[in-house]
């Protein structure tokens, strides 16, 4: 007997394809480089906001949308391993694989913050650090990235085995928020609310107006003033 | 007295040599040249792309010859064997591939060459949006040679 829940709350649905169509913006327009290198960094100031918005609807969002509510403890994990878990929203090893995507995306847009490519551009704290340890930040971008690459495809092969050999469609839920599941763990989301959106938009909104140049105490300082008068020699 | 100071020179010449031989002084006069060129591309990316309003014609032309001057000053001399190994100002970060890859890095080094011409052809006019969109292309040609030929730290 199965009944139909609402399980992802619109943010959430929001934020997943948000992010999805960012990240691939993100990569396309830091391999071509070029005048695209301002869209990086734009882009990245999106998924910044994306994720702080994520990590506090973890904690104020619907039922599960919460970490406490899907945080792979090992007696989750051991149960799940075990055919044993019951549940709705991400099962105990699927929750492992969204905290290294976030973690990694953390770092990834943290590391951007101080980076430069030696070209024409430079992140938004880049002049916080110095050169040798804004390039070393700049390598650890990379490897972010080698690793979310990785994460992704792993992420997408378990969607493929969930959809192939398990025979549950795991996209449409992301889609339309509703999923059909046994009666007897059905348990439709609860909490979040308006409120609680706009206000956790506006804190995020908040940390990037901030780090762009916001705020006075992290304001980039420029390395030469935009106008310069003519030098005398 | 004369041949004890003509000696003395000659031995601290000699030191001085033997501690910044060949390969470094060419690591150390590439580098120097990046980073000129680093400080150009940036005026041109304040006045052209960040402050648009602050665009004085004259300032980055200066800066579009500077680009064009170093790209045809004959770079590829620096790059001699064994340069992949190093302490110019700092490590090298030249790929040891650079050295079997002399076709792809020679086309990747003459398209920056024809982008930093252009771009000091176009500065000249002053038409601030072709002078963005020719800066991209420098842009582009510096990533062409840093994807083939520079290691990622």
């Amino acid at each position: 007997m199965k009944v139909t829940i609402h399980i992802w709350d619109l943010p959430l649905r929001l934020f997943h394809w948000l992010l999805a169509a960012a990240v691939v913006a993100a990569y396309i327009t830091g391999k071509l480089g070029g005048n695209l290198i301002d869209w990086h960094g734009r882009i990245g100031a999106l998924i910044l906001g994306l994720l702080v918005f994520r990590i506090i609807w973890g904690f104020i969002g619907t039922t599960h949308a919460r970490f406490i509510n899907f945080f792979p403890t090992f007696s989750r994990l051991a149960a799940y391993l075990k055919g044993g878990w019951q549940g709705v929203g991400h099962n105990p090893l699927g929750a492992l694989a969204v905290f290294a995507l976030l973690a990694d995306l953390a770092v990834l847009v943290s590391t951007g913050l101080f980076a430069g490519d030696d070209i024409a551009f430079e992140g938004p704290l880049f002049n916080l650090v110095d050169k040798a340890l804004s390039d070393k930040l700049s390598g650890w971008h990379n490897l972010a990235f080698d690793l979310l690459a990785g994460l992704i495809a792993v992420h997408l092969a378990a969607i493929g085995f969930y959809r192939w050999v398990k025979k549950t469609n795991l996209v449409v839920p992301m889609v339309t928020g509703k999923k059909q599941v046994p009666k007897a763990v059905a348990t439709s989301l609860t909490g979040g609310g308006a409120l609680r959106f706009f206000t956790t938009v506006i804190i995020s909104g908040a940390v990037v107006w901030g780090i762009w140049g916001g705020l006075e105490i992290i304001k980039p300082v420029e390395s030469a003033p935009a106008t310069v008068a003519k030098p005398s020699f | 007295m004369k041949s004890k100071l003509a000696l003395a020179i000659i031995l601290a010449t000699a030191a001085t040599t033997a501690v910044s031989g060949p390969v470094e002084e060419q690591i150390r006069f590439r580098q120097s040249a990046y980073s000129f060129l680093g400080w150009n591309t940036g005026k041109i990316k304040k006045q052209v792309v960040d402050h648009p309003e602050t665009f004085n014609k004259d300032y980055v032309a200066a800066a579009a010859n500077a680009i064009a001057a170093v790209a045809n000053s004959g770079l590829g001399e620096l790059y001699g064997p064994g340069t992949d190994q190093g302490t110019g100002w700092k490590t090298t970060r030249l790929k040891p591939e650079f050295f079997q890859k002399k076709e792809e890095v020679t086309a990747a080094a003459n398209t920056f060459n024809e982008a930093a011409n252009d771009l000091a052809r176009v500065a000249a006019t002053g038409d601030i949006n072709a002078i963005k969109t020719q800066f991209g292309k420098v842009g582009e040609s510096c990533k062409g040679c840093h994807n083939l030929a520079r290691i990622k730290e």
